[in-house]
């Protein structure tokens, strides 16, 4: 029996969350709980330990391959946030500020040597104010990696250390502040969450930018895998175009963003993207599953670094099999997933007039 | 004297949703009672074409369906006509009645002449001047000059745009200056594809009736295509442009010619510079509240100053926004692929309203009447 008018007011409360919410609210909801958040979050904190990283190894607390696991992980993190770049970091230029790719004029080598020539000791200041170019994991990637900078010689050490310690902090600094934007009050999870707010008018509106972005990564990846595979230059292979060459990380970056993108799809408790596809899309449903299944396992039956497919023709055929496959996924969704869905993929931005 | 009406809407109009309800209350468009309306391009999920009409509170006053792709609506200073312009390289333009989307003519540009989408009726209502390529000699910007009568629009001859590329032209407030935007590129009869990259030649240029040359600017970077317009009442003359050349180059995509002065690039900010991606969709000047509002669908922002100080007022998200127009609260913009906005500019902090349009679609430009 009820007695209280308060437990009336939190029963009806109670009932109003129960009472059936609109799909595309449920599915935004949960992208951002169950994906976006979780994913921006893990960014930050591998952020936080690269910036530590980056101090403890030039104060010789840490050695080269524990600095060298740090960036790995800062790098993935970033690699499985692009199906998920949403929001504050597709604004204010911050993902330049993260990674510089493609670099096909080895910019990062050359502006690294110019910055560091014309301030020997660069402060964390002097970083925030220099080009997009230098701040990012592709400057830190180059310092750690490069076969023609040696760390373990004292000397180049002290020359490269204040750079590869801002680098760190300024990373910490924007990863930490994406997070903020993200969970503030008004923030954007608040904005994929509630409507209308001042970015959506409606779920659907934050649906639909929630596959747009998922549909660019995925044609990102094929780019990503495209390049370095000469697509763009006439089959010759370009291995220097590749995204992390350096580190040979090419492929786990690609594996993080086909995991990020799948994510997205699939959503953390089977509440993503295709909870909207209605049981007679069951077919289109299995079909997508099927082609991330397949992408997944064909790149996972890759053994070599991406550096040494691309040298032989048995590599180069595995490579194009897997480019083909993503083409697939990317086609997928372009086409078939956007139209079932009623969601324009752009209109003006390609008109050209 | 109140010009502004109060917006009747009854309670089921905004059983639609809540978002109506929000959106709603409390702003208001137009005068005499009766809203603006809104006329534009727009297509259908399926991609067809059509020539569309639809007062601000979502109701559709026609959607005439057309054979391609419209670019600009240009509407006639008195009657209820609309040529809904054909986008490059069309050479079909439409002119339709505005109170129940009735076509009256297709208009056919003539032999080795397109469209680029573009057109102005002269304030006496008899005249229509269109750019148009020269295709004998690609990319020879000419003015098409049309005559009404008896309901249908004649070619009459042609001026020269002075330029090469020419895109968007306006009057100046005399009603008899012309403003044309030369986008400085060659392109062939039914082409879309650049010829002259390595040598544009983009110019701002100022002509008479009856086509005498009055100056002709240039901005400083050789591959900014000078597109859009927008003139204030007091003939100040805004141009949004897009950049052809390497993605990385610092170009501002905004200039301004103030009435006397030369034309110049607007003061920008770097953030509102690199978030448009190089590219903008339409440029508007709300002469009334002296500010500038301008779409860029690639960097997929809004952004407003204040004409005079060139203060930012709004840079906010919008997905592939393109269109926009001028209503007393401010500035109504289209997507292709969300809701219609108002942008409520009466106060301090501009608000973005979501209107009753249909979502998404929307072509790149549209018109108040």
């Amino acid at each position: 029996m009820i007695r209280s008018p308060l437990t009336l007011a939190l029963l009806s409360l109670a009932l109003a969350a129960c009472s059936p919410v609109d799909p595309q609210q449920a599915v935004s909801s949960a992208l951002t709980d169950g994906v976006l958040l979780p994913a921006y979050s893990s960014w930050a904190e591998a952020n936080g330990q690269l910036a530590q990283s980056g101090q403890a190894f030039c104060a010789d607390g840490q050695t080269l391959s524990d600095a060298r696991q740090a960036f790995l992980a800062a790098q993935s993190a970033w690699a499985g946030l692009q199906p998920l770049q949403i929001g504050p970091l597709a604004e204010g230029n911050r993902a330049w500020q993260v990674q510089f790719w493609p670099d096909k004029k080895n910019l990062v080598a050359r502006q690294v040597q110019a910055l560091l020539k014309s301030k020997p000791a660069l402060t964390p200041a002097d970083l925030d104010k220099a080009s997009v170019v230098v701040q990012g994991l592709t400057a830190y990637e180059y310092l750690v990696y490069d076969p023609t900078i040696d760390l373990a010689n004292a000397e180049q050490k002290a020359r490269y250390c204040p750079l590869l310690v801002a680098i760190g902090q300024h990373q910490r600094a924007l990863a930490a502040d994406v997070l903020e934007r993200w969970q503030a009050k008004d923030g954007m999870a608040a904005q994929l969450q509630g409507f209308p707010n001042q970015r959506y008018a409606e779920a659907a509106e934050a649906v639909a930018e929630l596959l747009r972005t998922q549909v660019s990564a995925l044609d990102g990846l094929k780019k990503k895998l495209g390049t370095p595979l000469g697509r763009q230059s006439k089959g010759q292979p370009q291995p220097y175009q590749a995204e992390a060459w350096r580190s040979q990380a090419s492929l786990a970056n690609l594996a993080a963003g086909l995991a990020s993108a799948e994510r997205i799809w699939r959503g953390a408790e089977q509440d993503g993207i295709q909870a909207l596809l209605g049981s007679e899309r069951n077919e289109l449903k299995e079909r997508i599953d099927a082609a991330y299944s397949d992408t997944r396992q064909r790149l996972a039956a890759l053994q070599r670094p991406l550096g040494e497919l691309l040298g032989d023709q048995a590599g180069r055929g595995e490579l194009n099999a897997l480019y083909d496959s993503l083409n697939a996924l990317h086609r997928l969704h372009e086409t078939e997933l956007a139209n079932s869905l009623g969601i324009q993929m752009g209109f003006n931005a390609h008109d050209g007039d | 004297m109140k010009r502004r009406t109060f917006l009747a809407l009854s309670g089921a109009t905004l059983a639609a949703g809540a978002v109506a309800a929000g959106a709603f209350a409390g702003w208001t468009l137009g005068g005499n009672g009766v809203q603006p309306l809104l006329l534009s391009a727009r297509n259908d999920a399926t991609g067809k074409h059509y020539a569309v009409g639809y007062r601000l509170d979502g109701s559709q006053v026609f959607a005439t369906r057309v054979g391609e792709r419209c670019h600009d609506v240009v509407a006639h200073p008195s009657l209820p006509l609309a040529l809904f312009v054909g986008r490059r390289p069309s050479t079909r333009s439409y002119l339709l009645d505005t109170r129940d989307g009735r076509l009256l003519q297709t208009l056919e540009s003539p032999a080795q002449r397109h469209f680029y989408g573009h057109a102005v009726f002269h304030k006496d209502g008899q005249w229509l001047y269109a750019t148009e390529n020269d295709t004998s000699d690609p990319g020879r910007g000419v003015l098409g000059v049309y005559r009404l009568q008896g309901g249908q629009l004649q070619r009459t001859g042609e001026l020269s745009s002075h330029g090469l590329g020419p895109h968007q032209l306006l009057w100046l407030p005399d009603g008899e200056t012309l403003v044309v935007a030369n986008g400085g590129i060659r392109t062939e009869a039914e082409s879309r594809v650049e010829m002259n990259l390595d040598s544009m030649d983009s110019s701002l240029v100022l002509l008479d009736r009856d086509g005498g040359l009055l100056s002709q600017e240039r901005l400083p970077e050789r591959m900014n295509s000078v597109r859009h317009l927008a003139v204030a009442s007091d003939g100040t003359i805004v141009s949004a442009q897009q950049y052809m050349g390497d993605p990385a180059d610092p170009v501002p995509l905004l200039a301004i010619k103030r009435p006397g002065q030369a034309f110049q690039h607007f003061a920008l900010g770097e953030a509102q510079r690199q978030a448009m991606k190089q590219y903008s969709a339409s440029v508007a000047i709300h002469s009334e509240l002296r500010l500038l509002a301008l779409t860029a669908p690639r960097g997929n922002r809004v952004f407003i100053w204040d004409l005079d100080s060139a203060a930012l007022r709004l840079d906010a998200p919008l997905a592939d926004c393109a269109g926009i127009g001028t209503v007393a609260e401010g500035f109504v913009v289209s997507t292709g692929v969300s809701r219609c906005r108002l942008f409520d500019c009466r106060s301090g902090a501009i608000t973005a309203q979501p209107l009753q349009l249909p979502a998404g679609l929307w072509d790149n430009h549209l018109r108040l009447v």
